[in-house]
């Protein structure tokens, strides 16, 4: 996987990243780009701080992650829920699959107007695009996981008495964790992303929100300022995910290499 | 007493490729006592697994199994099956695959874990019980798998090649290990091995299969007292056996070749 | 999930594969009643069409943006700036990740900074982009281009990294070059992974001129998509946010389904 920072890659890796910061401030201070345009790293830093401060930074973040929390765990639920039913009734699975396929392949954003009609400029709709976005990765993958269990696994728990609720249970269930999380990792880039650009277009706090609206003053440093927090978000968020996943999926052959 | 009674048993599968019918195992009877030990030997693809998931209940069937004079359609706790391919949960542990059945089977006689440790030493694996299947060797693997059935105390063992990624040595040892729970615990067992020699050693009586469809071609009766010991292999009459054994299953791999070069031809 | 005991045979079997023509049928017949509810739920009452329009409103509205050449002149523009842009991420992102797939030290230096940028929602740059770039057609394809080159590059570069090693090694005992070893070796193995690259690539970039345009812009279909969202003209923003939902949709599976064949035809 390459998400899995080794050891030595995270030291030179941490060395790229310091190099660029290092160019991107002395191109400014020799006044060879506009921090106008491009701001610095040491601008950012201080108005990081200004915007911590005066809480305005953590009132975006705990919006954010507000809407993140509800759009995104409610895709989980609902995902997951879903996706077991689909990969264990198949009428159901032929049923819903081209719908899911839908969510899963089209660029949802184009009904963001749509769901301010229904539901309202700001929080709702946030949550909703955010749900939308990655509930079908989340759906799709604990369904292949269900319905690929191994059949073989299947037969050797009914050999041994296994009642309906046992396959389930004890067979179904741990064998999809795996694919489960690996929805999880794909949902879960795309639940941030939902939150982000819905408030971009609407809100009246967040991260998003803060973009846009420095944004719309021409105030780059303190539109940087929220979208370092967001890479910072965005690694953190799928890292986690990722290591979570590695640990549920220790027990899968050849994961280690 | 008879144990179990397969009576004209037909499994037909459906070919994976064109959907038509497929005979595996063609009007098999088969009569077995209780606590007799009967080895199955035949070449590859002659219904061997599918026989014996039929008598675990596994797939669909026709003609009748009866254990102990009672008509079986689904598995039962009175039998146990030693997968050919192992089908451990690779999420559990040794100790836990071990568990399975018992947990499977709601097992009430006392405590499940001591019992599972118990064949998880008996067939060789202590020290190894927080393993994961994909931390073992084949050999280890399947000897989960033994161990599991065995937890489950069950009266009739059916065992799809359990030593079949066994290295020679191992393979002996724990034959001979098999044959003395068999016979402490009052087991009646259906092995299934592609070892001529082990179906000797083993059975009471060697059931010969051939292929296309699968078929009974003989039944023969082994006349060794018991306990046997190794030197048994050494013996005139085990050669015997054994080339017998050998001229059945190589004439059909003459026939089987005959057909398919006139079919070419 | 009634708690019985399951039958002999039939719970294992129930898991394999049916006949062919089972899951397209009840595919049709799923979406055909979803198209019949929507379209006759407002007719009977049961909700405002104010709200959620309806399937024939959809060709009435099809007929007169295209007759009245709105349709298409907007397409194209949006088109045009999606075509740039990910042309630029294909040009940019496969020989990139070839780079980072072959080369370790370009990717102990690079792999950080592509995971990073890989996992943040890229999109939030955007009205940075439109500072930078204004709102005509440039900025869309960059927002195009930056969305869809990193799955590129790293499905690219895990690709040529999970070529079987062997194969490699066979080549070379063959006495293969290193040039032939990527050319003949690397190259054609990796094919799949560009593939999914490019799969997830165009999601993406679809994804983005359709919110570039939204967010600001004078023409293109998320322009009209918002124009007409700000103005309640539900038949017609549907229309607009179906069409490119579906575009996106069916571009996306039909890469979806190269990638299968190209699956299906190395047997694994
Ligand atoms: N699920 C299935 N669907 C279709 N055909 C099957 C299925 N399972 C087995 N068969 C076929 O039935 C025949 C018998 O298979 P079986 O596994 O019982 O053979 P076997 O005697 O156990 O062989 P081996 O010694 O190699 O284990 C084979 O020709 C096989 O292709
Ligand atoms: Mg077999």
């Amino acid at each position: 996987m390459v998400i899995f920072a080794r050891f030595k890659s995270f030291w030179l890796g941490t060395l790229s990243f310091a190099v660029l910061l290092v160019l991107w401030e002395s191109l400014v201070r020799l006044g060879w780009i506009n921090p106008f345009l491009t701001s610095s790293p040491t601008d950012i830093a201080v108005h990081f701080v200004r915007q911590t401060q005066s809480g305005e930074l953590s009132v975006n973040l705990g919006v954010s992650l507000l809407e993140f929390a509800l759009g995104f765990g409610g895709a989980v639920v609902a995902g997951i829920l879903m996706g077991i039913l689909m990969g264990w009734y198949r009428l159901l699975e032929y049923t819903l699959e081209p719908f899911v396929w839908f969510l899963y392949s089209a660029p949802l954003i184009a009904f963001y107007p749509l769901f301010v009609i229904w539901l309202g400029l700001g929080a709702p709709t946030v949550i909703a695009i955010t749900f939308l976005f990655s509930y079908a990765p989340i759906l799709v993958n604990t369904a292949s996981g269900v319905k690929t269990v191994d059949k073989e696994l299947l037969r050797a728990a009914i050999s041994f008495g296994a009642r309906r609720s046992d396959l389930f249970f004890k067979v179904v269930l741990p064998a999809s964790v795996p694919m489960v999380m690996a929805g999880l990792r794909l949902g879960v880039g795309r639940a941030l992303l939902g939150v982000v650009v819905a408030e971009l277009f609407g809100a009246t706090a967040g991260l998003g929100y803060s973009i846009n609206y420095y944004g719309a003053l021409m105030q780059t440093t303190d539109m940087f300022v929220s979208l370092v927090v967001i890479l910072v978000l965005g690694v953190g968020f799928t890292q986690g995910v990722a290591m979570l996943e590695h640990r549920f999926d220790s027990w899968r052959v050849g994961h280690e290499q | 007493m008879a144990h179990i009674q397969i009576e004209n048993l037909s499994i037909t599968y459906q070919s994976p490729q064109d959907g038509k019918p497929f005979v595996a195992v063609d009007s098999v009877n088969l009569t077995i006592d209780q606590g007799e030990f009967v080895t199955i030997v035949g070449s590859s693809g002659c219904g061997k697994s599918s026989m014996l998931m039929a008598i675990d209940g596994l797939i669909a069937k026709e003609g009748r199994v009866l254990v102990n004079g009672r008509e079986v359609n689904a598995p039962g706790p009175e039998r146990a099956m030693v997968f050919q391919e192992f089908a451990l949960m690779p999420w559990r542990s040794v100790l836990q695959n071990v568990l399975f059945g018992l947990e499977l089977q709601r097992w009430k006689g006392g405590d499940r874990i001591k019992r599972a440790r118990h064949y998880v030493n008996l067939v060789g694996l202590s020290g190894f019980e927080d393993y994961y299947p994909h931390q073992l060797s084949g050999g280890m693997r399947q000897r989960v798998g033994i161990a599991r059935a065995l937890a489950v105390d069950p009266e009739i063992l059916l065992m799809d090649e359990p030593f079949g990624a066994l290295d020679a040595q191992t393979r002996d040892v724990m034959g001979d290990e098999l044959l003395k729970i068999w016979d402490r615990e009052k087991k009646t067992a259906l092995f299934v091995t592609h070892s001529i020699d082990e179906a000797i050693f083993l059975g009471d009586r060697v059931v010969v299969m051939q292929k296309g469809p699968g078929r009974i071609k003989v039944v023969i009766k082994i006349d060794f007292p018991r306990p046997r010991a190794v030197e048994l292999r050494d013996e005139p009459e085990f050669a015997t056996y054994r080339r017998r054994i050998r001229d059945l299953l190589s004439t059909e791999v003459q026939e089987l070749q005959r057909i398919k070069e006139d079919s070419h031809g | 999930m009634a708690d019985s005991a399951p039958k002999a045979g039939r719970d294992v079997s129930s898991f394999s594969a049916d006949s062919r023509w089972h899951k397209p049928v009840v595919g049709l017949i799923s979406v055909g009643l979803f198209l019949a509810v929507w379209e006759m739920a407002p007719r009977l009452g049961w909700i405002d069409p104010f709200y959620t329009s309806a399937p024939a409103r959809m060709y009435s509205v099809g007929l007169e943006v295209f007759q009245s050449g709105e349709l298409m002149e907007n397409i194209r523009v949006s088109l045009v700036e999606f075509c740039w842009g990910f042309a630029l991420a294909l040009l940019a992102g496969i020989p990139l990740g070839l780079l980072l797939g072959t080369n370790a030290t370009a990717r102990a230096l690079l792999d950080p900074l592509v995971t990073a940028l890989y996992c943040m929602p890229r999109l939030a740059l955007l009205p940075v982009i439109i500072m930078w770039l204004g709102i005509g057609m440039e900025s869309k394809v960059v927002v195009v281009l930056i969305g869809a080159v990193l799955p590129i590059i790293v499905n690219t570069m895990a690709g040529i990294r999970e070529v079987d090693p062997n194969w490699a090694r066979a080549a070379v005992s063959f006495g293969a070059s290193r040039l032939d070893v990527f050319v003949k070796v690397l190259l054609p193995g990796s094919v799949p992974a560009v593939l999914t690259g490019v799969r997830l690539g165009l999601g993406r970039g679809i994804l983005g001129v359709v919110i570039a345009e939204m967010y600001v812009s004078v023409a293109g279909v998320g322009h009209l998509i918002v124009t007409y969202g700000a103005a309640m003209r539900v038949d017609h923003l549907v229309f607009y946010s179906m069409l490119v939902s579906v575009f996106g949709f069916a571009a996306v599976t039909a890469v979806g389904k190269v990638e299968e064949r190209l699956q299906s035809w190395r047997g694994d």
